[in-house]
């Protein structure tokens, strides 16, 4: 009898100790340990952008996606990413991912011509070259630098200290940034450049609509649901 | 006494014999498993609501929602609360879990899944790394198993695209528990 009692309580410390191990592996994730002194504001601008997400973005989306055919969407998206390859190369390169970084200047090569000005993505398809997705934020990561504090901007969704930095260098690298009309402009003029953004969200969000809402439904508390994700994702990311 | 021995010694029989998964069989395990159930969610012929009873009754055995449901409240909550409580707790969530991933089968369509590899984190650690391949997209998914106390080796996590689905409902749980009490947070949940 005595027997069985020392059994079971062996057993009930190894399990003790097996989940006290696995606890102090979430306890002391970075997750875990994040500092966050803008929540209040990040919080209440979450809420907001998820307003217009759903208010403004996804019924925009869903109507443009009514009108649009699928195919021709993902063309426009490819379209679209086949511009953003000066972010891509630059920050492959910077990261020292010399074999990526070729790869994009391929992919680029093979797209903007075979594949029609980037609208089919022939280099993926008949060539084997894979996008590799690389921008300043994680650059910076790449080169030690912390995330810093939680910020969620308006319109364009979480982010952190360390990524904001890194949008002003994908900004400069961007192609869109840089878009004017062509007739005589005096007056210098961001519209083109907001207009083409807003059409590239669009078209982009009408691909993905399906999928943000199912990751939204698993939300019980949605900013720091979203917060985590974003974090969790871009170490990721930066790991990689 | 005598009965509650011989049922002690049945229930862990029982348990060791349905479960029993070992370092070795990790890979072979899901790797089966993952192919019947990909064919299970192409076969045209099983209706959809008999699906997900079919995925689950497959992968229940090595998922250790208990643990899953204590790792994401944390263990101070947990060891607070009371026996009854925790069981309630556990059944919410499992059913969260669960409900979360049924309306992920939805969106399924004929992506591919492969094994990329189990790598031995530490002793008691396994991570199981496999592809879902969708047109030329690469999501990894990671299962994170660990070793019980009869050797058995059970998920107690799993990582899609890098953000752990524990540290997920963790992160959620505490930020609710600091305003809110426990019951709303089973409403919440339900």
């Amino acid at each position: 009898m005595r027997l069985v009692y020392s059994l079971l309580i062996f057993c009930s410390v190894m399990l003790a100790s097996t989940s006290s191990e696995l606890e102090h592996e979430f306890s002391t994730s970075k997750e875990e340990t994040l500092f966050d002194p803008l929540s209040g504001y990040n919080e209440v601008m979450t809420s907001f952008n998820d307003g217009v997400y759903e208010y403004v973005l996804k019924p925009i989306s869903q109507s443009y996606a009514y009108v649009m055919p699928k195919p021709a969407r993902e063309s426009i998206d490819n379209a679209f990413d086949n511009l953003l390859f000066p972010i891509r190369f630059i920050n492959n390169l910077l990261q020292l991912k010399v074999q990526n970084s070729f790869e994009e200047l391929g992919r680029f090569v093979i797209n903007s011509t075979l594949g029609i000005a980037g609208f089919i993505d022939v280099a993926s398809s008949e060539f084997g070259l894979k996008k590799h997705d690389e921008d300043f934020g994680q650059t910076l990561g790449f080169y030690g630098l912390g995330s810093g504090f939680h910020v969620v901007l308006p319109l364009l969704g979480p982010s952190n200290i360390r990524d904001i930095v890194g949008l002003v260098g994908d900004t400069w690298a961007n192609p869109l940034s840089y878009i004017e009309s062509r007739n005589a402009n005096l007056l210098d003029s961001s519209e083109e450049e907001f207009i083409l953004k807003g059409i590239k969200g669009v078209n982009f969000t009408s691909l993905h609509v399906e999928e943000y809402d199912a990751l939204k439904k698993d939300a019980i508390e949605l900013y720091p649901f979203i917060r985590n994700f974003y974090e969790s994702r871009r170490t990721k990311l930066i790991s990689e | 006494m005598k009965y509650f021995l011989t049922s002690l010694v049945s229930l862990l029989v029982l348990t060791t014999s349905l479960q029993a998964l070992q370092e070795t069989d990790i890979s072979t395990f899901m790797r089966t498993n993952i192919d019947i159930a990909t064919g299970v969610l192409r076969d045209a012929s099983i209706p959809k609501a008999e699906k997900a009873p079919k995925i689950f009754a497959m992968f229940d055995p090595v998922f250790d929602y208990v643990l899953m449901a204590k790792l994401s409240l944390g263990g101070k909550q947990w060891e607070g609360m009371g026996v009854e409580n925790q069981e309630r707790f556990v059944k919410v969530f499992e059913a969260k879990l669960k409900q979360s991933y049924m309306e992920k089968l939805d969106l399924y369509t004929d992506e591919k899944i492969v094994i990329k590899n189990s790598e031995k984190i530490k002793d008691a650690r396994i991570h199981l790394t496999t592809h879902l391949m969708r047109n030329s997209e690469v999501y990894e998914i990671i299962y994170k198993f660990y070793k019980d106390k009869n050797n058995e080796w059970l998920i107690y996590d799993v990582d899609i695209l890098g953000v752990s689905i524990i540290q997920t409902y963790r992160t959620q749980f505490a930020d609710i528990l600091t305003k809110e009490s426990f019951e709303q947070l089973l409403t919440k949940l339900k």
